[in-house]
C-alpha cells in the first residue's frame, strides 16, 4: 500500500512544528503563576493532542517526551531543575508520560483511519463512474477510445495504456495517453502469465502492470505510470475494464449472429420464391391436363404426360431441398415430440408409396420421444419408407420399427429386397448415385443424400445395414429426449 | 350451383381452378390477390371462398381472419408442402379446409364438393353410417359389419366429435377442444393413442387407416367416401 499524506505538508515539518508549540504551551503557562500543578498537566496534555493529531504519531512522541520534560523542568519543585523531590510526583510524572504518549497514538490512529476511509470513499466513487462509463459504450472503439483516460482520472496516475491481442494473439497497445514509454517485457509477462507487477516510478509513484482478467483468462494489459491511488484500485480498474471489453465482445457477436439469422431468412424467402417459382408451372399443366382429361377423356398421351408431370414436379421437389439444405436456409424448428407421432405423420405422408406393399408397424414405445424438427424428421422417414417399396419386391413386406438402446433412439425400415452391397452403403448417399440394378427405376437418386442431411441436421446418424428379413435396413439414429 | 370467390395470384393456376370449377357447373369470381378478394366479397353472394395462401399485398392468412370476421363462409385454402405450422394457424383462424400443392385438380374439387355439402345442411343430421360402420349417437352404441364394438367413452367421444362433419380437418387443438373439453393437460400424443384405439377397433388396416386420416403435424381427417 502506498498511500500519500495530504494535508499537512512534508511529513518532517511535524517535529519542529511539534517542539515550538509545546514551548510556545509552556511559556503561555509561565506567565500564569497561580495555576495548580495539575492544570498545568491537563493543558500541556491538550497541546500533546493537538500536535498529535495534526502532526500524526512521530511529532506527538516529540510533543509528549518535551512537554514531560518541561512540567518537571519548569512546573514541578524543585523548579529549574530534572530532579523530583516529592516521590508522588514521580508517579504523577510518570502517569503523565504515558497519558501523553497514549493520547498521541490514539489521535495518530483515529486521524489515519479517517483518511483511509476518505480515500475508499474516493476510489468507489472513480470506480462507480467509470463502470457506468464503460456500460455506455456498446462498442469496442468507442469503449477503448475513452477507456484510457476514465482510467487515468480513476487512478489518479500520470499514463495509461490498454493493451489487447491482435488477430495472431501478439500483445499490441491499443490505446495509451500520452506517449507513454513502459517495459514491454512486464506488459508480456502480465499478459501471458498474470503476473502484475508494481515498481517505483521516476514520474512519482508507482508503475504498474496488471493482466486485464476476463474469468479465468487474461484479455490483455494495463500499464498505468506514476500510480497515486492503491493497487487495489488498480486491479479494480483492471476488472472492471476487462467485463467491459468481455461485454463488447458478446454485444459484437450478438450483432454479428443477428446479421447471420437476416440473411439466413433471405435466403430461406429467396428460395422459397424461387421453389414457387419452378414449381407453379408444373403444377399448372398438370391441372390443364387434369381438366382436359375431364372435358374430352383421357388418352394414354394424356396420361403419360401428367405421368412426366408428376416425376418432373418430384424432382423440382428434390432439387429445391437439396438447394435449401445446402444453404443454410433449412434451419430445423425443434420440437419435442413422441417417435409414434414421427413414424405415423411419415406413413401418413408416404403411405401412397407403399401401397403395393405389406406394410407392418411395430408399436413405437410408448412416450419416448426424441426433440428434432417435426417436419424434416418426417421427410426423412419419408425417403427411407419410399426407398424400402422402390428396391423391394412389390407385395413384400416392409416393417417399421422403433427401439431405444441406452440414450439413443432408433427408427428402422427393413425390406424383403436384395439390400444393399456392403461396399456401396456409403456410395449410395452420394448425389446422383444410383446402383446398377436400379437403373430401370424412377428418380435421380437424391433421397437418401437428402435424408441423411436432414437426419445430420437434427442431431443424428443415417446408415443403411443389412435387415433380419434379408433386405436392407434404413436405420435412423437420434438422441434420446429426457423423460 | 354455387358461387365461388378465388383468389391466387398465379394465373395459370387461377385458370386451372377456375375451370375445373366451373365445369362443375359453379361460378366462379376470381381475384388477383387478398386485397382485391375482400373488395370481391363485399359484394356478397358467395357460397365458398377458394384462396392461395402466399399472395402480395393481403395474403391468405389475412385474407382468412378478415373474411372470419364478417361471415361463417366456408374457406379453402391452397398450401405448400412442409408448412404445417401455416396449415395449423390457418385452421385454428377459422380456415375449413385445405389442399397441399402440388394438388390433382380432381381433389381440389372433391374437397370443394364437401365443403359446399357441409354448407348446404349446416348443423343437419350427422353422419351415422360409412362403410360398414354403423353410430347411434343415441344409444351411443357402435357396430361394425353388423358386430357390437365396444369404444371407451373417449374413443366415442372423437368418433361422435368427427361424425358432425364429414370430410373435415381437424387440429389436435380443435379435436382436444371438442372432446375434452379442454386443451390443458392433454397432449397430441394423448390423442393420437385414443385415435390408435379407435382405428383398431373400426378400420380395417388400422396402420392404413381409410377414414380417420393423420393429416401430418396438422391433426386429424374423418373422410366417410
Amino acid at each position: 500500500m502506498s498511500r500519500v499524506i495530504k494535508g499537512s505538508g512534508p511529513r518532517w515539518v511535524g517535529y519542529p512544528a511539534a517542539v515550538v508549540a509545546v514551548g510556545a504551551t509552556i511559556g503561555l503557562l509561565r506567565l500564569f503563576p497561580q495555576l495548580n500543578e495539575s492544570s498545568v498537566a491537563l493543558l500541556l496534555l491538550l497541546a500533546v493532542f493537538f500536535c498529535a493529531s495534526i502532526w500524526q504519531s512521530g511529532p506527538g512522541v516529540v510533543a509528549a517526551l518535551l512537554a514531560t520534560l518541561g512540567f518537571n523542568f519548569f512546573f514541578l519543585p524543585p523548579l529549574y531543575t530534572f530532579t523530583v523531590q516529592d516521590p508522588r510526583n514521580v508517579a504523577a510524572l510518570f502517569v503523565f508520560l504515558v497519558s501523553g504518549l497514549l493520547i498521541g497514538r490514539l489521535s495518530a490512529i483515529s486521524r489515519r483511519r479517517l483518511e483511509l476511509l476518505e480515500a475508499e470513499r474516493r476510489d468507489l466513487i472513480a470506480l462507480t463512474q467509470l463502470s457506468q462509463g464503460f456500460l455506455a459504450d456498446t462498442n469496442r472503439e468507442s469503449l477503448l477510445g475513452v477507456a484510457a483516460d476514465r482510467l487515468r482520472q480513476a487512478l489518479q496516475c500520470r499514463e495509461v495504456a490498454i493493451l489487447l491481442p491482435n488477430e495472431k494473439g501478439e500483445l499490441a497497445r491499443r490505446v495509451e495517453t500520452g506517449g507513454i514509454a513502459f517495459r514491454e517485457e512486464l506488459a508480456e509477462l502480465a499478459y501471458r502469465q498474470g503476473n502484475s507487477a508494481a515498481l517505483p516510478s521516476e514520474l512519482g509513484g508507482t508503475d504498474i502492470y496488471l493482466p486485464i482478467p476476463v474469468g479465468l483468462q487474461r484479455a490483455g494489459t494495463l500499464v498505468a505510470r506514476g500510480l497515486q491511488s492503491s493497487e487495489r484500485m488498480a486491479e479494480a480498474c483492471a476488472l472492471l475494464l476487462g467485463l467491459a471489453v468481455e461485454r463488447e465482445r458478446f454485444l459484437g457477436l450478438a450483432r454479428a449472429a443477428e446479421e447471420t439469422r437476416t440473411s439466413d431468412q433471405m435466403k430461406s424467402t429467396l428460395l422459397a420464391q424461387l421453389a414457387h417459382d419452378l414449381k407453379t408451372p408444373v403444377a399448372a399443366a398438370r391441372g390443364a391436363i387434369e381438366n382436359w382429361e375431364a372435358d374430352s377423356g383421357g388418352s394414354e398421351a394424356s396420361r403419360a404426360a401428367a405421368a412426366q408431370l408428376d416425376a418432373l414436379g418430384r424432382r423440382v421437389a428434390e432439387l429445391m431441398d437439396l438447394v435449401r439444405l445446402d444453404s443454410g436456409a433449412a434451419r430445423p424448428r425443434v420440437e419435442r415430440v413422441t417417435c409414434a407421432e414421427i413414424v405415423e405423420a411419415a406413413v401418413a405422408r408416404f403411405g401412397e408409396a407403399l401401397a403395393g406393399h405389406s406394410l407392418y408397424i411395430e408399436p413405437p414405445p410408448a412416450n419416448l420421444a426424441v426433440e428434432v424438427d417435426p417436419a424434416q424428421m418426417t421427410e426423412a422417414l419419408g425417403h427411407g419408407l419410399e426407398n424400402a417399396a422402390r428396391y423391394s419386391p412389390p407385395g413384400s413386406t416392409i416393417q417399421v420399427s422403433v427401439a431405444a438402446v441406452d440414450d439413443q433412439v432408433f427408427f428402422r425400415v427393413a425390406d424383403r429386397g436384395k439390400g444393399v452391397p456392403a461396399g456401396e452403403r456409403d456410395r449410395i448417399f452420394e448425389r446422383f448415385v444410383r446402383l446398377e440394378d436400379a437403373a430401370h427405376l424412377p428418380g435421380i437418386g437424391l433421397g437418401l443424400s437428402i435424408a441423411r442431411s436432414l437426419v445430420e441436421l437434427n442431431g443424428g446418424t443415417l446408415r443403411i445395414g443389412d435387415a433380419e428379413s434379408g433386405g436392407a435396413l434404413f436405420e435412423i439414429a437420434l438422441p434420446r429426449a429426457a423423460a | 350451383m354455387s358461387r365461388i370467390l378465388l383468389a391466387d395470384d398465379e394465373p395459370a393456376i387461377r385458370k386451372v381452378v377456375r375451370d375445373a370449377l366451373e365445369r362443375e357447373g359453379h361460378e366462379v369470381v376470381s381475384a388477383i390477390d387478398g386485397r382485391e378478394a375482400l373488395d370481391r366479397f363485399d359484394d356478397g353472394g358467395f357460397d365458398l371462398v377458394v384462396t392461395d395462401l402466399a399472395m402480395p399485398r393481403v395474403d391468405g392468412l389475412e385474407l382468412v381472419k378478415e373474411i372470419r370476421r364478417r361471415s361463417p363462409l366456408p374457406i379453402l385454402v391452397l398450401t405448400v408442402r412442409n408448412e404445417e405450422r401455416e396449415k395449423v394457424r390457418l385452421l385454428d383462424e377459422g380456415a375449413d379446409d385445405y389442399v397441399t400443392k402440388p394438388f390433382g385438380v380432381a381433389e381440389l374439387v372433391a374437397r370443394a364438393r364437401a365443403l359446399l355439402r357441409r354448407g348446404d345442411s349446416a348443423r343437419g343430421p350427422a353422419l351415422s353410417r360409412f362403410g360398414d360402420v354403423e353410430v347411434d349417437v343415441e344409444s351411443r352404441t357402435v357396430r361394425k359389419a353388423g358386430r357390437p364394438v365396444h369404444l371407451t367413452p373417449l374413443e366415442f367421444e372423437i368418433l361422435a366429435t368427427m361424425l358432425t362433419k364429414p370430410g373435415a380437418v381437424w387440429t389436435h387443438r380443435q379435436l382436444m377442444a371438442a372432446v375434452w373439453g379442454t386443451t390443458a393437460g392433454v397432449t397430441n400424443d394423448t390423442l393420437r393413442v385414443h385415435m390408435g384405439g379407435l382405428r383398431r377397433k373400426l378400420e380395417d388396416d388400422p396402420n392404413r387407416p381409410s377414414w380417420f386420416r393423420t393429416e401430418p403435424w396438422v391433426g386429424y381427417r374423418f373422410s366417410p367416401d
